[in-house]
Order: structure tokens, then sequence, then C-alpha cells
């Protein structure tokens, strides 16, 4: 009787001790913060949000992408082994896959001018049934994401002074010291970020892409529209295939999320009204999918390598 | 009304007024197509315009749109333009149905399966591969509606037609709908193709669907006299020695041959084909050797018309013509409605 009384009472003291040792808070990056009893371990986590997470060393039970896992830039060079698919298709998740995973947290990133959770609001109302939803935001810089998914990872348990994470890091920046040389060896070189449609040619505003804000700041001279679409897509201006000059650039960026956009843009016959089009400076732009170094390096590599091949007076 | 019976002298009146007015619509077209040519999402002077014409230079940015954009994009307009107003047309007059046009005989409905089928299942992503898909659903779904139509004694009533082709286009739209709510995927691929454009349609797709549209162009004015007969209902048409299972059976493929390669072309685009047949029917009465002809040079006006105001009404961008057409289509036809009992068919 007594011992079981005092096992009780020793049990309860190591509950209540252990919710209060251990209780995980969070903001993300919608500015609500998230408190949960215990750190969480089941996480599912966006497709940008597991890359983020996945390179130090956190790894979500189950992940949502917004394509074919094989095509999901994001993920790409990612060890994905052990970890379910639950959406191959952007704004959708096999919820019972996801329900069967008994995640503690959903982590997506946070899209200030969609006001949404990566995925939109349906997809954000379906998960928080589950788990409560959080994660940082895409924000105005990819090495300021990078920085939030470390607090965020370090928050979750990752131990950042694993020398790969290290060594991914001096990668990326001597990839971005080479392109800020790049770049400062050509004043002159100006260049304009796109997405290709058959039906337009849609113009990204540096501005609503942390990435290309990143080259900005590496001293690359981006065109910025005039304005974006006052509805709906309001991260480009939309132009009609007859304005495909309206910017004028040296290095046309093109969104590579998905290989048929360059070939969409190909195949347009005014494509080549842009000085930089004709002139075949054409490089990839990692449109909104970059979220760790490792990835960062390769995408400025191979930006480092257009930049030094262009000829920056192919523009007026 | 009077067709039968109307004495020889005000008839051959009536011709030459009707044919006046097909010289009329003719010009209408050809102001409507330069029109086309002249104006779009980029300002482009006249003078440059005809220059462009007249004086090709490849390396001037301005010929090279009117070229390379809006060139194909009038040609496809004016080519898919008369294919939906004769489709239209063959369609009200084979079914007896004031409101038939290419959706009703689940048209529209087959090719948009067909593509969404494509897209979703077999990962087609390219317009040109819609041409086909949308040719062989169209023809498809015409012959499905067309052998349920034609079950029991009496064969494919124009009522059993419209029944069978609402009914199966029910049917098919549900399919549709049900992939493209679990496939966001195929939803973004064909939202596009699926309002009605006729942008970025290259020369390539025109090439394809040509021959279609000549053939049914040819096969839907050669079947106007039956269209007559049709008309005048079943029992009419036998006493003046039609053999209706023929003629309308010809007048059903001539219209799945036009709609099929005019929704190849430019996806399905509403309210011309039911609309232009009856704005044709009001001005040259009810004879199908006249209505054909009007309805074929009236709907490329409205179609191109259309699409002229969507490339200038959102500029730096431009608004989808199936967009335009619906938007103006359907108050037009409300008007017309109410302006007078349409034609009895």
């Amino acid at each position: 009787m007594r011992h079981a009384a005092a096992l009780a009472v020793t049990l309860l003291a190591t509950t209540t001790l252990a919710a209060t040792a251990q209780e995980w808070t969070y903001t993300g990056g919608d500015g609500q913060t998230v408190t949960l009893d215990a750190a969480p371990v089941r996480i599912i986590a966006s497709q940008d949000a597991a890359a983020g997470l996945i390179p130090l060393g956190i790894r979500p039970v189950g992940i949502y992408a917004d394509s074919a896992v094989a095509d999901a830039k994001a993920l790409e060079g990612l060890d994905l082994s052990g970890i379910e698919i639950v959406g191959q298709v952007w704004s959708e998740v096999d919820i019972e896959k996801a329900a069967a995973l008994e995640p503690d947290l959903i982590i997506g990133e946070w899209w200030d001018r969609n006001e949404a959770w990566s995925g939109g609001q349906d997809l954000t109302a379906l998960l928080t049934q589950l788990a409560p939803i959080t994660g940082v935001a895409a924000s105005d810089s990819i090495v300021g994401m990078i920085a939030d998914y470390e607090t965020l990872a370090e928050s979750l348990g990752a131990d950042l002074s694993d020398p790969a994470i290290a060594a991914d890091k001096a990668d990326f920046e001597a990839a971005r010291d080479a392109f800020t040389a790049a770049v400062a060896a050509k004043p002159d070189l100006t260049a304009l970020a796109v997405y290709a449609g058959d039906d337009a040619l849609y113009v990204a505003d540096p501005k609503g892409a942390a990435e290309l804000l990143d080259l900005q700041s590496w001293g690359l001279n981006l065109i910025s529209p005039d304005g974006v679409d006052a509805t709906g897509n309001n991260y480009f201006e939309t132009l009609s295939w007859e304005n495909a000059d309206k910017y004028p650039a040296d290095l046309i960026l093109v969104d590579n999320r998905s290989a048929s956009t360059l070939e969409t843009a190909l195949a347009q016959p005014t494509w080549t009204l842009n000085p930089g089009a004709a002139a075949e400076q054409i490089a990839d732009w990692p449109a909104y999918w970059v979220r760790n170094s490792a990835a960062f390096a390769g995408a400025l590599e191979k930006l480092t390598a257009a930049v030094e091949a262009a000829d920056p007076s192919v523009a007026p | 009304m009077t067709t039968l019976t109307a004495s020889a002298p005000p008839r051959a009146q009536k011709a030459a007024r009707l044919t006046l007015g097909l010289l009329l619509l003719a010009m209408m077209l050809a102001a409507i197509a330069a029109l086309s040519l002249a104006v779009g999402a980029r300002p482009i002077p006249l003078e440059t315009v005809w220059r462009a014409l007249t004086a090709y230079d490849a390396t001037a940015t301005e010929h090279r749109i009117i070229w390379d954009l809006r060139l194909p994009r009038t040609v496809i307009g004016l080519l898919v333009g008369a294919a939906l107003g004769l489709a239209g047309a063959v369609l009200q007059g084979a079914t007896r149905n004031p409101l038939a046009d290419p959706s009703i005989l689940g048209i529209h409905a087959g090719a948009s399966l067909a593509v969404v089928l494509g897209v979703a299942f077999f990962g087609m992503t390219q317009l040109s591969s819609y041409v086909w898909l949308a040719f062989l659903g169209a023809g498809g779904a015409m012959l499905v509606v067309y052998s349920v139509a034609s079950l029991g004694r009496e064969g494919a009533t124009p009522v059993k037609l419209a029944l069978a082709g609402a009914a199966l286009s029910a049917v098919m739209f549900s399919v549709i709908n049900g992939i493209l709510l679990t496939s966001q995927r195929t939803l973004d691929e064909i939202r596009f193709w699926q309002v009605g454009s006729l942008a970025g349609r290259s020369m390539d797709i025109l090439f394809q669907v040509t021959p279609f549209l000549i053939v049914g162009a040819v096969l839907a004015l050669a079947v106007a006299r039956l269209l007559d007969g049709l008309s005048m209902g079943d029992d009419v048409a036998r006493a003046l020695g039609q053999r209706i299972g023929i003629s309308r059976a010809l007048s059903g493929l001539a219209a799945v041959i036009l709609a099929g390669a005019s929704t190849a072309a430019a996806g399905p685009i509403a309210f011309v084909g039911l609309t232009v047949p009856h704005v044709a029917r009001s001005i040259t009465g009810p004879g199908y050797r006249w209505i054909l002809p009007y309805s074929m040079l009236l709907a490329p006006i409205l179609l191109l018309g259309a699409d002229v105001l969507g490339r200038v009404i959102s500029p730096p961008g431009e608004v989808q013509v199936g967009i335009v057409t619906a938007l103006i289509g359907a108050p037009f036809f409300i008007a017309l409605v109410r302006r007078k009992k349409l034609a009895a068919l």
C-alpha cells in the first residue's frame, strides 16, 4: 500500500517535471506561437520544409510534395529513405496515410502574399486536424531562411556542430563569393527572371522570391516589373507574348521547377524578341525551392557559369 | 415560312438581297480580320502593320509579332469561328432544337474528357497532342450519343438525340470533374486549354486541323438542302423523298468534324455556335441554304471581335477569348430571345 502510494507520487512528480522541463514553443512565420508538451518527434513536413530540415539532421516521418517526388526540385539529392510520402500534387495530401503517421507537428512555410501555408488554405485546414502547423516564413533571403531553419532544427534537437553542416556551409560561401565576383566583373549585365506559359510570359517580381533578393544583394542587376497582377498570381506580372521584350535583359533566368517551362518558352515565336533569349543567354532560376546550403551552392555555381559566359551588352 | 409557296419574282428579289447581305458580311469579316492584325496587347502603328504585311523585315520586332503571333491567331480565329458557326447551325437544323450547339450532342464534353484523360493518365502536356485527343473524343462521344439515341423502333429522333447528348454530357462532365478535383496537376495543365483561347497556337496546330475544317465545311454546306427537309419534321422530310437516317448521319458527321476540329484548335468555346445561327436566321428566314453561309461569316466576326477585345482590355496581359465570348454571348443571347420569339425550327 505504502509502496503503491509512493510509486504513484513518484510517477506523478516525474511526469509533471518532464512536462515543464520539455515544453516546446515556437513562433512560426505567421506570427502564431505553437506550444507542445514536449519537443515533437513525429513531424510531417512540406517538401520545402523537409529540404530545409533534413540536411540539418531533422528527419520528418512524412513529406507532402508539390509534384511527383522525382520532379520536386526541393527534394533533389536528399536521402528520403524511410520517409513516407503523403502527397505528390500541390495542395493534396493522402489524409489517411498522414493520420496513420500520428504526427505531433506539421511544418510548412508561411507565404505572406498568399496569406497561406505551403499547399494553400484548404490543405492547411485539413492538416491542422491532425496536428498544429508551424514553420518559417518564405522571407526575403534564402540565407535568412536557412538561419531560420537552423533555429527551428536546434529547437527540435538537431546537433548543428555536425561537420557535414559546416562543410555544406563552406561550399555555399565559396559559391556565393564566386558569384559575387562574377557579377562584379560585369557591372552592365542585366537579368530578368521569368516563367513561361502557352498563354503568356510571367515576369517575376524579385521582391517576392527570396533567392532573387539574395542574388540582387550580391550585386546582380535584376529587373523588376512595373507592377504585379492585382489578383491571383501576385508574384508575377503577366505579359502577352506580344510584349515579350517589354523588359530587355542580357541574361534570362527561367523558372526551373519544371523542365517543360523552358520548352514552352523556346516554342514561342516571340521568345527571342528579348535580346538575352535571342543570344541564348539563358540560365536556370531556382524558383522558390532552395532551402539549404548544398542546394544553394549548386544553383549558384550554375548561375556563376552563366554570368561568366554572358555578353553583358546584348540588351540596350 | 413561305419558301414552299413563294412565287418566283419575290424569291429572286430575296436571293439578291441575301447575296448582297453576304457580301456585306464578307466585307465586315475582312475588316475584323484586319483589326485583328492591327490591334493587340502591344500597340503597333497601322503604318508598321501595313509595312509588315507588304515588306516583311525579319529583323523588325513589330513585323515578327504581326507574322508570328497575330497572323496565325487571326487565321485560326477565322477558321475556328466559321467552323463553330456552321456546326451550331447544322446541329440546330438536324436536331430541330433551338438550343443545340456543339455542347448538346456531347461533342465538347467528349473532347474535354479525352484531353483530361490524356493529361491525367498519359502525361500529355503539349497543345499539339491535345488536337488529336480532342478530335478522338468528339467523334467518340458523337458516335456513342448517336448509337444510344438510335435504340428503339423510331431511330434517332431529334428529341432522343438531345436527351442522349445531355445525359452523356452530364456523365462525361462528372468524370472530368472527378479527375480535376482529385488531380491538381491535371487542372493546372488544362485550365488554359479548357477556357478556350486563340493565343499561343502555332501554325503547326493550324496545319493539323485545317484539312478537317475544310472537309467539314464542304460537307456542311452540301447538306443544307437536307437540313431544310429535316427542319420540317421527319414525316414531311420522308414525304419529300428524303432518307432521314442518312440525312441526319451526314449532318451529324459534318458537325462532329467541324466542332471536333475547332475544339481541338482552340479549346471548347461556348456560345458562338449557339448564338450565331439565331442571328443568321433572324436575317435570312428559315432556309438553311442561307443560314449556313450567314453563320459561317457571322461566327468568325463574333469570335475575332471578342478576341480583339480580350487583347486590349487588360494590358500588358490578355483575357482569353472563351471568357469574352461567354461574357458578351450570354447577354446577347438573352437580348435576342427577348427581342422576338426565336424563329421556330
